[in-house]
């Protein structure tokens, strides 16, 4: 087929479409994330001592470490479905924030330090429950990126997809926070940073090839 | 420049809206647009292939626009995004030698042929040539013919056997010249 005769077909079965608007996206995701929390917290799947805990730093630490994560992920995700715009800056603020919020968590740990051994603090059992509950509270906000990816144009593929993992296992990572009943900084660094690892995993994998176009 | 810009966005946001004329010229600017950008990045044989893609793939994230914002970056990215594919494709296809034996029996008889039954036909009148094209090339009837032409039936056997025997009378006299 010639590019002339492409462009007569192109042209002749034109339809109307409304053009991507980034708020309208963010607003989907917002819903998305706005109904689990408010699901979990409805149906009782909040911690019991919550009050009580609110009063800590640990537990501001690890919520504020998963918002922040989430807030840069899902800023980051959005911006690369604009073919003009590339993930990677924002990927790379997502490296700093996780390291500043493990060496914060180093600080609090030390300032509070615990006398019981490496492998109670761990509880490898409870660890690999919270990690599986975790990936699994990602899953919504991992479908709405999944479909808004679709929908989009990243020319970064790789990025994108990293972007949009973070966005998600740090959402599932805060949603789990009020219903976690682990605060310990080394418990939360090794167990919530396996989990999302496994979310940005899973998304490098299965989102990528759902970028192409 | 900028003007030409401008003028793009707006083509856009009006195919966006479902405008097929401005989208048709739109695409028709973008096309020559894109060669020019193509030929500067790819070997010749591959750069009308990435024009068509880069013309789908603007066609199918067309709704990823924002005609608030200049249209030019947005082209840029989209045909980058596609050259870059372009070059990834490429680099996957292995490249093998020819080899000896993939010569195969051209057309170069039927192209001929092809060629020189039109210059022949060049030479008959303008009616014999449209009753020998029309009842002998391309199979209608007398009938049909005659309707065709405006000729009626008898002028077209007859039309259709002078020409033939001029015809004839010119390959015979080629052949003795050959």
């Amino acid at each position: 087929m010639t590019s002339e005769r492409l462009i007569e077909t192109l042209a002749a079965g034109l339809t109307p479409v409304r053009p991507r608007r980034l708020s309208r996206d963010a607003l989907l995701l917002g819903a998305i994330g706005t109904v689990e929390l408010a699901l979990l917290l409805m149906l009782g799947g909040a911690r019991r001592d919550l009050a009580t805990v609110m009063m800590q730093p640990f537990f501001w630490w690890k919520l504020g470490t998963m918002a922040v994560l989430a807030a840069i992920g899902l800023v980051t995700a959005l911006r690369s479905f604009d073919p003009t715009l590339s993930p990677r800056p924002g990927l790379r603020h997502a490296t700093v924030a996780v390291g500043a919020a493990l060496a914060i968590g180093w600080l609090l740990d030390a300032t509070h330090r615990s006398g019981a051994s490496l492998a109670a603090r761990m509880q490898w059992r409870d660890g690999l429950h919270c990690m599986t509950v975790m990936a699994l509270l990602s899953v919504p906000m991992f479908a709405g990126l999944a479909v808004l990816i679709r929908r989009s144009a990243p020319t970064d593929r790789t990025g994108t997809a990293l972007a949009a993992g973070i966005a998600a296992a740090a959402w599932g990572a805060f949603v789990f926070t009020f219903a976690c009943p682990h605060d310990d900084p080394l418990y939360v660094a090794i167990w919530y940073l396996a989990g999302c690892s496994l979310v940005v995993l899973a998304a490098r994998w299965l989102l990528a090839p759902m970028a192409r176009w | 420049m900028d003007g030409v810009r401008d003028e793009w966005s707006e083509l856009m946001a009006a195919a966006q809206g479902g405008h097929g004329g401005a989208y048709r010229r739109l695409l028709g600017e973008l096309r020559q647009w894109l060669t020019r950008y193509y030929a500067r990045r790819l070997p010749p044989a591959l750069v009308d292939d990435a024009v068509q893609d880069a013309l789908i793939a603007i066609h199918q994230k067309r709704h990823t626009y924002d005609p608030a914002r200049p249209f030019r970056p947005w082209l840029a990215a989209v045909a980058r995004h596609k050259w870059i594919d372009r070059l990834r494709a490429m680099a996957r296809e292995r490249t093998d030698a020819l080899p000896d034996d993939i010569a195969t029996g051209d057309h170069e008889e039927s192209v001929v042929s092809a060629t020189v039954l039109r210059e022949l036909m060049g030479t008959l009148k303008p009616a014999q040539a449209d009753a020998i094209r029309l009842v002998k090339l391309e199979g209608y009837s007398i009938e049909e013919a005659s309707a065709a032409t405006g000729q009626s039936g008898s002028l077209v056997k007859v039309n259709i056997h002078r020409g033939l025997a001029k015809l004839a009378a010119i390959v015979r006299g080629r052949s003795d010249d050959e």
